[in-house]
């Protein structure tokens, strides 16, 4: 299985596509200040949700249109990240397969997406009950805290892919 | 003006925090990733607002509300990046004073911290609200501004030279 998705990582990196992204230092750099952008846009639009789920943040607004009007916008922001992501990894698909910092960044947004899924599909499906009340069930507060912690930890994540082998910190 | 500030500069690089923190890559990295979910969180509640002012965010609750009710996590993320910040600085502070990017981060700033607690306050709490040509534009004014600070800050790390050799270096890969 390690040597497939190695395999896969060699073969990506010496498609065209990503020879011509590695070598222009420029675009490289430019997709890399868009998908920080991307992390923002997400992390900063899916915080606001989960300090309302943990009742510190947005108070007095409904819960469900919390949900309805942030997350739409958490996707535009995910969409950004995930396409410009992906350029940045197929450039340098061998290094991100060896480095640490960037498994784990992988694991913590599946399980990130799994609180989503989770959240929807369970207990926000009775949100109707809680809509409005200031401390909603302990398990829409604990994907809310779930999710606070996943994003930030997904944050230092990236940061550290920066400190691993082969790169200079910045 | 910037040569004025060297030797401020020279005393905070030659500082006890400075030698920690040029000594512990953990420590750093600790720092800037403090720095960024303050910026998540900084950025986020205002993108936020101005998203509602432009017909993107909250559709069922004015503006003020939304603004009123943000505050004080704006606030907390503003704490967090200027305690963060000059802990940051003080691991480069040669590098910093030499980028361009840097001063220009420091200008941008200025003008986004003004914006934000004079003509973009008085738009997001007026009641009832700003004409909704006028508040759409303080939208895009304020957007442009903080994510400007994001991308400046992304520079430095990329060009630690003068601003002049990175967009000749820019011109001269375009040409290629």
């Amino acid at each position: 299985m390690a040597h497939l998705i190695l395999g896969f990582c060699q073969w990506l990196e010496t498609t065209p596509p990503a020879v011509a992204l590695r070598d222009s230092v420029w675009v490289f750099n430019l997709t890399e200040v868009v998908h920080t952008l991307g992390i923002i846009f997400v992390a900063g639009t899916i915080m606001l949700v989960d300090l309302r789920l943990l009742g510190l943040g947005l108070k007095r607004m409904p819960v469900s249109d919390v949900v309805s009007r942030i997350v739409p916008r958490t996707l535009w922001g995910f969409g950004l990240m995930f396409v410009t992501g992906g350029c940045l990894f197929s450039a340098e698909a061998v290094k991100l397969y060896n480095s640490p910092a960037f498994r784990i960044k992988l694991v913590l947004l599946s399980l990130a997406g799994l609180n989503a899924l989770i959240f929807h599909r369970t207990i926000y499906r009775q949100a109707a009950a809680w809509d409005t009340a200031l401390v909603v069930p302990p398990r829409a507060r604990l994907a809310g805290l779930l999710s606070l912690i996943l994003w930030m930890c997904i944050i230092a994540a990236g940061r550290a892919i920066a400190y691993g082998p082969g790169y200079d910190r910045t | 003006m910037r040569q004025s500030l060297l030797p401020l500069f020279d005393w905070y690089g030659h500082t006890g925090l400075a030698r920690v923190m040029s000594d512990s890559a953990a420590l750093i990295a600790t720092a800037q990733i403090i720095h960024l979910i303050g910026m998540a969180l900084l950025i986020g509640t205002i993108m936020m607002v101005d998203l509602t002012m432009l017909g993107f965010g909250f559709k069922r609750h004015p503006v003020s509300r939304v603004a009123r009710e943000l505050a004080p996590w704006t606030w907390t993320g503003l704490a967090i990046m200027f305690a963060t910040g000059p802990i940051n600085l003080a691991s480069e502070t040669q590098r910093c004073y030499d980028s361009s990017f840097f001063w220009i981060k420091m200008g941008l700033i200025l003008l986004a911290v003004a914006f934000h607690f004079t003509v973009h306050r008085r738009a997001t709490l007026a009641e009832p609200p700003v004409l909704a040509s006028k508040a759409k534009l303080i939208a895009c004014v304020s957007l442009t501004l903080w994510f400007a600070i994001a991308i400046a800050a992304k520079f430095i790390g990329f060009y630690g030279e003068d601003l002049r050799e990175a967009l000749m270096s820019l011109a001269g890969q375009s040409i290629c």
